[in-house]
Order: structure tokens, then C-alpha cells, then sequence
């Protein structure tokens, strides 16, 4: 019982955090090309530069939660 | 007779178009020089800080200022006719991932600055633009590597979005070194000069073989 509830938490969390990673992919994504705009909406807090810096460095938890999240999926559905 | 009275009449009517002045059409780019393949003037994306600049040539001033004997205040027109042009294919590469591959024409700032009479203290040039944008580069690097600020790009005037009048053609730099609607050239000891984008993270240096975000 315990297994199956830490499965379920385990699960969630890295399905949560894969859809952070991805949102935040675009946020920062528009962030660089839309600098103007997303600047003035985060009231100053990213910027192009700040965007620039996070969206180069999130291919790395995208792909570990991508793996993670697929792996999960596949596990669960045996 | 008749005939040939009324020949006489209908060429004096059409001016057999001869004498007719040529009406001027909207410029077109060059897409090829000299074999290599250009990129439009429409391919690149607007990122300027405030958004294109319309600059009206009547109040326009190219201010040559600074470390220098004789600063001095060009109109465009003085700019044009006062120094040579030069041509050349430069790849502008934007840190966002697109480039492209332009015909540039325009004046090098090297002669530009030279009729000024630089100060043996001058050692590095801060661009400003009509935006408020700055950006600066060494003097060396201006000098060595024929630099020029370009008035055309593929053969027509700089479009306002663009930079018109002038944008600078900062080879081996990346983009955000190309300035636009440059309105001064400041010559400055202060080689550590942090223009816009560089005062809010990206290399000062800017070099296209490093990372923006490497000094």
C-alpha cells in the first residue's frame, strides 16, 4: 500500500515538474524573442539576458524528466 | 504627303518617348554578389530595445565626438558625398539564433574618424544611437578590420527598421554590436565600456567565435 502511494507521489511529481520545464521553455522562449513585452509583464524580473541564461540550461532537466516521465508511464501501464 | 504630314505630328505628339524622363520605381535588393547568395532585408527579426526609429534627415546629425582634435557634426548627405564607399558580404548573427548574409555598403569609420584628429588616448569608439542604445569596440578592432557604418544593404537604402541612416557592420562581433541609428561616434579611453546588452550580462568583447555570455 505504502509502495503504491510513494509510486503515485513519485509519478505526479515528475509529471508536474516536466510540465514546469516546459512552460517554463516557452516562457523563457518568449522571453528572448519577445524580450519587450515579457520584460514589462515579470516587472523587470526576466529579462533577455536572465531568459537567455535559463532556457540554454533547460534542455538537461527537460530530457531527464522527459525519460523519467515515459519510463514512468510505461511501468505503469504493465 | 498627308501621310507624311501626320507622321510628322504623331512624332512630335509622342516625342517618340525619347526626351521622357524615367520615373523612379521602388528599389529592389540584390539577392546574389558576386555568386554568393544573399539574404533579404525582410529575414531579419526586429529586436531593437524600443522598437524601429523614424529619423527625419532634416534634424539629422552624425556627431563625431569625444578623444578627438576636431569633433565634428554630419549630415547624412555630407557623410555620403564627403567619403569613400565601400562594399562588402558580411553575416550579421544574432545571438538569437538567426543570421544573415548581407551586401553592405557604407563609409569606413576609420576615415570618418581621421578627419577628426583622433588623441593618442583614444583607444577604444562608443556607438550611440538615436534609441538610446549604446555599444562600444576597440579602436584596434575598428581600425584592422575596415569597419564600416553602412547606409544601403543589398543595393537599397537602410530601411527605418533597420537602422536607417546608418547601422555599424561589426564582422566577426555578434549582432548586438551592430548598432542602429547611429546619431554618435565617441571616441573614449574607457575600454571597458559597458554598452546596453553588455552592462546587463553579454560579453563586452562579443566575439563570434565565444559565447555571448563569455568574456
Amino acid at each position: 500500500m505504502i509502495s503504491i502511494i510513494k509510486r503515485i507521489l513519485i509519478n505526479r511529481t515528475v509529471h508536474y515538474l516536466l510540465l514546469i520545464v516546459i512552460v517554463l521553455y516557452f516562457v523563457t522562449g518568449f522571453g528572448i524573442t519577445e524580450f519587450r513585452v515579457v520584460e514589462v509583464a515579470t516587472f523587470g524580473l526576466l529579462t533577455k539576458s536572465v531568459a537567455f541564461k535559463i532556457h540554454s540550461n533547460l534542455w538537461i532537466p527537460l530530457i531527464v524528466f522527459l525519460i523519467l516521465h515515459i519510463y514512468l508511464s510505461l511501468t505503469k501501464s504493465r | 504627303m498627308l501621310s507624311l504630314v501626320a507622321l510628322v505630328i504623331l512624332i512630335t505628339l509622342n516625342g517618340c518617348g525619347l526626351d521622357r524622363e524615367a520615373e523612379e520605381l521602388e528599389p529592389v535588393e540584390v539577392r546574389e554578389y558576386e555568386g554568393i547568395e544573399l539574404s533579404s532585408v525582410n529575414e531579419f527579426r526586429e529586436n531593437s530595445i524600443k522598437g524601429p526609429q523614424q529619423i527625419d534627415l532634416v534634424n539629422y546629425q552624425l556627431r563625431i565626438t569625444g578623444l578627438i582634435e576636431n569633433p565634428r557634426d554630419y549630415t547624412y548627405e555630407e557623410v555620403l558625398n564627403r567619403y569613400t564607399h565601400y562594399k562588402k558580404v558580411v553575416t550579421l548573427d544574432c545571438v538569437e539564433g538567426w543570421g544573415v548574409t548581407i551586401l553592405w555598403e557604407g563609409v569606413l569609420i576609420r576615415e570618418l574618424i581621421q578627419a577628426s584628429n583622433p588623441l593618442p588616448d583614444a583607444k577604444a569608439i562608443i556607438f550611440h544611437a538615436y534609441d538610446g542604445y549604446t555599444t562600444s569596440l576597440p579602436l584596434d578592432y575598428i581600425i584592422d578590420n575596415d569597419i564600416i557604418i553602412a547606409y544601403k544593404m543589398n543595393e537599397i537604402a537602410l530601411p527605418p527598421e533597420r537602422g536607417f541612416p546608418f547601422q555599424l557592420v561589426a564582422e566577426h562581433k555578434w549582432g548586438y554590436k551592430w548598432i542602429k541609428w547611429i546619431t554618435e561616434v565617441e571616441l573614449s579611453d574607457d575600454v571597458s565600456y559597458h554598452g546596453y546588452w553588455e552592462s546587463r550580462g553579454y560579453s563586452n568583447t562579443a566575439d563570434l567565435d565565444k559565447g555571448f555570455f563569455e568574456e
